[in-house]
């Protein structure tokens, strides 16, 4: 037998095989199929088989590639008509099923919207290398005010601006040993006092201010604040630190602006806008740490400068939210709560 | 600050678009609010920082114009000499406190009829939002609003024994300001006094005895400072704050005092005639010393990361009105300046750069300037409280945030950590709230009670913050404990299972083990201490029905807070594998017999004491009561023994042993007995 008639006859097996197998309907005709092209005795397989021995020894190898190839084709055929059936057949009567049901639901919990933002805050601060820092929320004068370079005459001192605590000695107008802190500023005078620069620090928490609650006022709320002390950080350091950040918090790119403004522990000091989807949103309060601060814990302001800024969490995380009152976030309401 | 673009135009030129300005004004200070149009003028509002008192008058603003637009400034010319009476006589100033009034300038006018305004001036205020009074009256005001130094009128012939005294006040102390209230005055206050009584709270407002009527011809005119701490306390402890007040609050121009008073006396006399006293009673007309400071242009690159060419800088600083003094030290690196009278914030070096910074404008400052890379890790606290976040997510609560300080009520409900009475804030936070809070769970029950009144039944909250526990000392600083609050309408023992999840989280080497306590607010069958070896951690307990039914909070209520603190002590943050033992484990059922008074504790000590190689887990499966056969105060505990070895496969007769040796300890140390 010629090489081409071998292959001739493989193709002929082939293409009557597959067909036969297509249109198999139940187990009886299968089992027909099988014995019939794929019989160990009188298979028609087996018969071409048996076909290439009379194959030129030359034409051997493309005769048994090909051998194989036809062989693997059609037990793929009878592999698929046999699974076909064994689904059909292994079928179970009832009720007709509704894969459209609902799904179980889970009783997850929730996250605390301010919480998630703070998350979020401090991971893109984390990869700017920016370590994060907590402190008390209970303070004394000198870290909250006059290492901030806040003098005693200062309107901010105010005992009606801020939640001193009462005590035995402190009676109204005067101020008290301890106070909420009114800001996370605090942090950044303790760590400073107790680390020699560089500092890169976030610091992260509650603050108290004696506000009259509203839409967008709460008498407690958190901040977060930055501070990078080293030998050597601009201004353009800080601009250029806000303006990553706020590309990455917003997404897409971010213009930046800054706007002089007045704060006692900067020098100079800015508030901050991002342009964001047609609007400058103000962003919060920045500026080069003031020599007085840094003098007060300790270090040389001709050795090293720094910058720092502060922005509130509530603001940020509203505008990510769409939340439209502050109040909402405080008041434990299953309801809101539920949807973050 | 309202500032008229007519008035505004009378000190420098406005050439530019109105727009334009309101921008350059936000990027250099002063921060564009609005603008209105009031006739055919515009009134621009600009928000003034608290160091800029300066800016709280028109020259002021001319002069940031003037310098952003290089252009001139131009503040009137005084010229009193025309209308000066040579034979007056002098005002009598007494003085008594020139640490609260460091200067007092008084002078007398004449003859003066008191009349309506010129039209441009009474335009003036008006675009301004100042009501036209009369012209002796306008022109105090519009000197204020000219050069931010605010200033009084007094009927001379009002004032008894024609004389002024700048003294305290007296407690209990009264006067009817100009608006016809009457405050009662205290000790702490400053007034200016005639020879009888006050007729003016000094640097807030003037009295009406002594107001200038239709009917006055004879004029004091007060110019003068006073200290901002003392008008900030008296404004605020009266709640009576005015454009007076909240001028000497921001600081005036100490040499601006006696320019003002020369100008308001021209104005009077230029509109109502009369003449003014040639000599002035001045109580301190030393020109006070100016800052000197020296700028080193290096360290502008320094702190701004851009380099500003040293004649923009003199430009800026001389136009602001700093006198350059010639240059300090060797070569041209560094410039002394003598910084301006109105501006008592620019004291230091680092004040100069601000201006300069921000008259060049932030803008040109780049923000491709990276900060170098150095590692950062979270910490291990945030490490830990991720993960109790994570328990509490899977365990289905949500995350609430309550108010820190709470009202004496909510502090009352439970305190587990601490019988010392909480703290107090001097000032209220809401609806009467003053006190530190000592636990988070009452906090957390009202939210749940306010969930209940708005029908959303399960409130099941945590929280995580921190609680204030009160020092020995009445005036120590808390321990601000950093702990986690819940509150959960679920079984007591699912509360259980989540501080045992937690503690597995947290790779705790041993688990938290219940200790009943009791706790005022929670049920004595219930409350537990949570101990982690000897030490608390942390309490668990079902409030108590009183406490619910005053919260109007229907339903079993399981309260838990844990030190996160503590935890994170003997926490361990990452694990480390422990080898699969590949041999099977035997599980043995036991039901035991015991009394009612032992508890699962005690037969799970006994079991484990009976083990020491082996016995893999003690699981308890349940508990159940049958009076008729065990007899009653007994019930039966059925529990199963895990058993396996760590190098071979456990035989059914060592489980036997080891099973018989459980048996006895049960039976020795609790009395229990195998059931059948």
């Amino acid at each position: 037998m010629s090489l081409s008639q071998f292959l001739t006859a493989l193709d002929s097996l082939e293409a009557d095989a597959t067909s036969t197998l297509r249109s198999i309907q139940d187990a009886a005709q299968l089992e027909d199929a099988r014995v019939r092209f794929l019989g160990a005795k009188n298979g028609v397989m087996k018969d071409v088989q048996k076909q290439l021995g009379g194959i030129a020894v030359a034409d051997k190898p493309a005769a048994g590639k090909r051998l194989n190839e036809v062989k693997q084709t059609l037990q793929g055929a009878f592999d698929a008509a046999r699974d076909a059936m064994a689904s059909t057949a292994t079928k179970v009567t009832g009720p007709l099923p509704d894969p459209t049901l609902p799904g179980t639901a889970l009783r997850l919990g929730h996250l605390h919207p301010v919480t998630q933002t703070i998350e979020h805050l401090k991971e893109i601060m984390g990869r700017m290398g920016f370590t994060t820092a907590e402190g008390p929320e209970v303070e004394d004068p000198w870290h909250n005010f006059v290492a901030l370079n806040i003098p005693e005459d200062h309107p901010a001192r105010d005992p009606l601006d801020n939640f001193y605590l009462a005590t035995a000695s402190a009676s109204g107008g005067v101020e008290s040993a301890h106070l909420m802190r009114s800001q996370t500023s605090t942090v950044q005078i303790r760590v400073m006092e107790s680390t020699a620069p560089p500092v890169r620090i976030i610091s992260l928490g509650r603050v108290y201010r004696p506000d009259a609650p509203d839409a967008t006022h709460f008498p407690m709320f958190h901040q977060m604040e930055g501070l990078y002390v080293d030998s050597h950080v601009t201004m353009a350091n800080l601009k250029t630190v806000l303006r990553v950040f706020a590309t990455n918090y917003l997404g897409g790119d971010v213009e930046i602006r800054f706007r002089p403004s007045f704060f006692p522990f900067t020098e100079p000091s800015v508030e901050v806008d991002f342009h964001w989807n047609g609007n400058w949103i103000e962003f919060g309060g920045a500026g080069m740490v003031d020599p007085a601060v840094l003098k007060a814990v300790g270090y040389d302001p001709e050795q090293v400068s720094g910058f720092a800024f502060g922005l509130g969490v509530e603001r940020l995380c509203m505008r990510r939210h769409g939340i439209t009152d502050i109040r909402d976030l405080f008041s434990g309401d299953v309801r809101f709560l539920q949807q973050f | 600050m309202l500032v008229s673009w007519k008035w505004l135009s009378r000190y420098v030129e406005l050439s530019m678009p109105i727009a334009e300005l309101e921008t350059r004004f936000a990027l250099s200070g002063l921060n564009h609010e609005s603008t209105a149009t009031v006739g055919d003028d515009f009134v621009i509002d600009l928000e003034v920082t608290s160091n800029r008192g300066d800016c709280l008058g028109h020259i002021g603003v001319a002069r940031e114009v003037a310098v952003l637009y290089d252009k001139q400034l131009c503040a009137p010319v005084v010229n009193l000499d025309a209308v000066t009476d040579f034979k007056g006589p002098v005002a009598s100033v007494d003085n008594r406190i020139p640490e609260v009034c460091p200067r007092y300038i008084a002078r007398l006018i004449r003859g003066v009829r008191v009349g309506p305004s010129a039209k441009w001036l009474a335009d003036s205020l008006h675009s301004v939002g100042v009501n036209s009074i009369n012209n002796v009256v306008d022109a105090t005001n519009y000197v204020m609003l000219e050069c931010g130094q605010p200033l009084h009128a007094f009927d001379f012939d009002k004032l008894s024994g024609g004389q002024i005294v700048i003294r305290s006040a007296k407690a209990g102390e009264t006067i009817e300001a100009i608006d016809h209230h009457t405050y009662t005055l205290d000790n702490a206050m400053c007034v200016v006094a005639d020879a009888k009584s006050p007729i003016a709270i000094a640097g807030v407002m003037g009295g009406s005895a002594t107001e200038v009527t239709e009917s006055t011809t004879n004029l004091l005119i007060e110019a003068a400072m006073f200290a901002p701490l003392s008008v900030r306390r008296t404004a605020r402890k009266l709640k009576l704050a005015s454009a007076s007040s909240y001028r000497f609050e921001r600081r005036v121009d100490p040499c601006g005092v006696d320019w003002a008073s020369r100008r308001v006396c021209e104005l009077i006399i230029s509109s109502g005639g009369g003449v003014v006293s040639s000599l002035a009673t001045d109580t301190n007309p030393s020109a006070p010393s100016r800052s000197q400071v020296t700028l080193t242009y290096s360290q502008i690159r320094r702190l701004l990361g851009i380099n500003i060419d040293p004649d923009e800088v003199l430009r800026i600083l001389t136009a602001l009105g700093c006198t350059a003094l010639g240059h300090d030290g060797p070569g041209e690196l560094a410039v002394r300046l003598e910084s301006p009278s109105w501006r008592h914030d620019l004291t230091r070096e680092v004040d100069l750069i601000e201006e300069v910074a921000r008259i060049h404008g932030y803008e040109n400052i780049p923000e491709n300037d990276p900060i170098s890379v150095v590692p950062s890790a979270k910490r291990p606290f945030d490490v830990a409280v991720e993960k109790v976040r994570g328990v509490m997510m899977a365990a289905g609560f949500c995350e609430a945030m309550t108010p820190s300080i709470v009202t004496d009520k909510t502090d009352a409900i439970v305190s587990p950590w601490t019988d010392r009475a909480a703290l107090a804030t001097v000032t209220t936070m809401l609806e009467g709230a003053r006190k530190l809070r000592r636990s988070i769970v009452p906090s957390l029950l009202q939210s749940r009670a306010a969930n209940w009144a708005a029908a959303n039944v399960e409130a099941d909250l945590f929280e995580i913050a921190h609680i204030y526990l009160p020092g020995s000392l009445p005036n120590d600083a808390p321990i601000e404990q950093y702990s986690l609050g819940l509150v959960s309408g679920q079984d007591y023992f699912f509360i259980k299972g989540v501080v045992d999840a937690i503690a597995q989280r947290l790779g705790l080497s041993h688990k938290i083990d219940f200790k009943s306590t009791p706790i005022s607010g929670m049920d004595d069958d219930w409350s537990s201490a949570l101990m982690l070896g000897d030490r608390v951690v942390g309490y668990q307990g079902a409030i108590d029905p009183k406490t619910q039914r005053e919260l109007k909070l229907p339903g079993k209520v399981i309260a838990m807070e844990l030190s996160l603190i503590a935890m994170l002590d003997e926490a361990k943050l990452v694990p480390t594998q422990k080898g699969v033992n590949p041999f099977p484990s035997i599980v043995r059922d036991l039901n035991m017999i015991v009394d009612e008074s032992v508890r699962w504790s005690a037969l799970e000590r006994a079991v484990r004491a009976a083990v020491t190689d082996g016995l893999e887990g003690v699981h308890y499966r349940e508990t159940y009561r049958d009076p008729a056969k065990d007899g009653a105060d007994r019930k039966r505990i059925l529990l199963s023994v895990e058993l396996r070895k760590p190098d071979s496969t456990l035989t059914h007769v060592e489980a036997d042993t080891m099973v018989k040796a459980i048996l006895e300890s049960c039976e020795k140390e609790v009395g229990a007995k195998l059931l059948g």
